[in-house]
């Protein structure tokens, strides 16, 4: 046995920091130098820029972008943590209560098909166009997910362990901790990771519905001034940010779950 | 040290409207620090009797004594000690903590030092390793050195190297007798091998299935410690015959 070997393993199969930037990078660079190619080849339409056009616009447009982007940031991650807590919570009582599962998880699919586009009016009337609506609809889109995560998460204890847990007289209280709250952490990392992205989105189809700031409002301002480059800088930035809290959370998730799942254990 | 009494014990299961009956009229008496197989067919419900001595299921009727105690009563004062088919570690735990586990569960100190029963079952340099990183039999290994770790009176084991092959499987139970003859425990081994049950036992209970009992006890009259040689001994097939005969009745002679 040598933790040099199996650390080796990990760095081929997941590939460390450097492989799980590196493949994307060269992806995304392709992509620019054929879209400049194609741009400078005559080959794109007037809607699509070359991102030479768009880098040439960032500087200028930098401060506001920061001026925008904080308050959809804000928006969002308001939204996430308290969608956060509610889906928690509610996960909490399912689990508890055996009846309550399928209502909650009923309600939680009902919110999620529900369209975010078809909410997002029908709350701007109820709570304005402000700040809240950003939250609340940043909140709802992250929701399904995090319920599921964690109602499945804490369910996905193995049965021998259970037995195990009884046959050691464990407490409910030493259960959870010891056991259901380790095996749960996947499925919560995992909702967390897809939950991110939504809530970004929630938060900036809420600023569509009229708000004066956000990136969601940028985006629109640009469209109607028909400066493309802007938007698609505005666009590339929340794909920037959605990348990026996906990515903060999957760095904290290698800090905490440092066993192999069995998706990548491998012998 | 502790015997374990089952008297009339039966246990059914009631499945959608109507009730299998798993284990009928179960009377046997395993003596202190005595080693015993259950073998029989698949669905004999000797799993069932194992989880009903270590108080994972109730038994429908009868009554079973660990010592003075019931099940409960031992489970809760941490008497007991199961080793599950696959080896149930928690991946999350390196090995010395995995085997900590039952002490911290309990509240007490180990009553076995962790680094001696690492010791013990061969796994000196694995302390800091993660289940993730060893090996099916390593696996086992580490769950028999928890399932220890409290020095319980009775380890019950369900087919513990059923998945490993049959070198690592030969070797885990020499090792097995020599942990069970250092702690004293008394033990009850599940398995479906004849020459396992022979090799390993005091005393083979034989079950017959639907309803679950027992078909037959054969006393393995054969001196201890157990060798690897004895298995060439006429006396050693000689059981193995036995416990063959009483799986099988009358298709021994038919084929």
């Amino acid at each position: 046995m040598s933790g040099a070997l199996a650390r080796s393993g990990r760095f081929w199969s997941s590939g460390g920091w450097l492989g799980a930037i590196l493949p994307p990078a060269l992806v995304l660079l392709a992509v620019g130098l054929a879209v400049e190619w194609a741009k400078a080849a005559g080959l794109l339409p007037i809607t699509i820029p070359a991102p030479s056009q768009v880098a040439a616009v960032a500087p200028a447009q930098a401060a506001d972008l920061w001026w925008h982007a904080q308050s959809t940031l804000r928006n969002a991650a308001l939204g996430y943590v308290i969608s956060a807590f509610v889906a928690f919570t509610l996960a909490g009582v399912a689990l508890s209560l055996a009846r309550a599962e399928r209502p909650i998880l009923s309600i939680g699919v009902a919110i999620d098909c529900i369209p975010i586009i078809a909410l997002a009016p029908i709350f701007a009337v109820w709570v304005g166009a402000g700040p809240t609506l950003g939250v609340v609809i940043a909140g709802i889109a992250a929701f399904f997910p995090l319920l599921l995560g964690a109602v499945q998460g804490f369910k996905a204890t193995d049965a021998n362990a259970r037995e195990l847990f009884h046959v050691m007289a464990a407490s409910r209280w030493q259960r959870l901790r010891l056991l259901s709250w380790p095996s749960a952490l996947p499925f919560i990392f995992a909702a967390f990771k897809i939950a991110a992205p939504l809530s970004l989105l929630g938060a900036l189809i809420a600023e569509w519905m009229g708000t004066d700031r956000g990136l969601g409002a940028m985006i629109i301002y640009a469209l109607f001034s028909f400066n493309v480059p802007v938007v698609w800088l505005t666009i590339l930035t929340v794909c920037a940010i959605s990348a990026l809290a996906y990515g903060l959370i999957a760095l904290v998730e290698s800090r905490v779950v440092t066993w192999g799942t069995d998706a990548e254990a491998g012998g | 040290m502790t015997g374990i009494v089952i008297e009339d014990v039966s246990k059914s299961f009631t499945i959608g409207k109507g009730s299998v009956q798993a284990l009928s009229d179960i009377t046997v008496t395993l003596p202190p620090g005595s080693f015993t197989a259950l073998i029989g067919p698949s669905g004999c419900g000797k799993s069932t009797l194992l989880r009903l001595i270590a108080d994972v299921l109730p038994p429908t009727s009868g009554t079973i004594r660990i010592g003075d105690k019931t099940p409960d009563t031992a489970r809760r004062a941490h008497e007991i000690g199961f080793v599950f088919q696959d080896a149930t570690l928690l991946p999350w735990r390196n090995v010395l903590q995995n085997i900590r586990l039952p002490a911290e569960v309990a509240g007490i100190p180990a009553v076995r030092d962790p680094r001696y029963l690492i010791d013990l079952v061969g796994l000196k340099g694995f302390e800091e390793a993660r289940p993730s990183q060893l090996s099916g039999g390593m696996q086992q290994r580490v769950a028999i050195a928890r399932a220890l770790s409290l020095d319980p009176k009775v380890l019950l084991m369900d087919e513990p190297f059923g998945a490993l092959d049959e070198i690592t499987r030969q070797r885990m139970n020499m090792e097995l007798l020599r942990i069970w003859k250092e702690t004293g425990t008394t033990a009850v081994l599940v398995t479906h091998s004849i020459a396992e049950a022979v090799f390993m036992a005091d005393t083979v209970l034989v079950l017959a299935a639907r309803p679950g009992r027992i078909a037959q006890s054969i006393a393995i009259d054969l001196p201890r410690p157990r060798t690897l040689a004895m298995m060439r001994d006429p006396a050693f097939n000689g059981f193995e015959n036995a416990v063959r005969a009483a799986l099988f009745g009358d298709e021994v002679e038919a084929a």
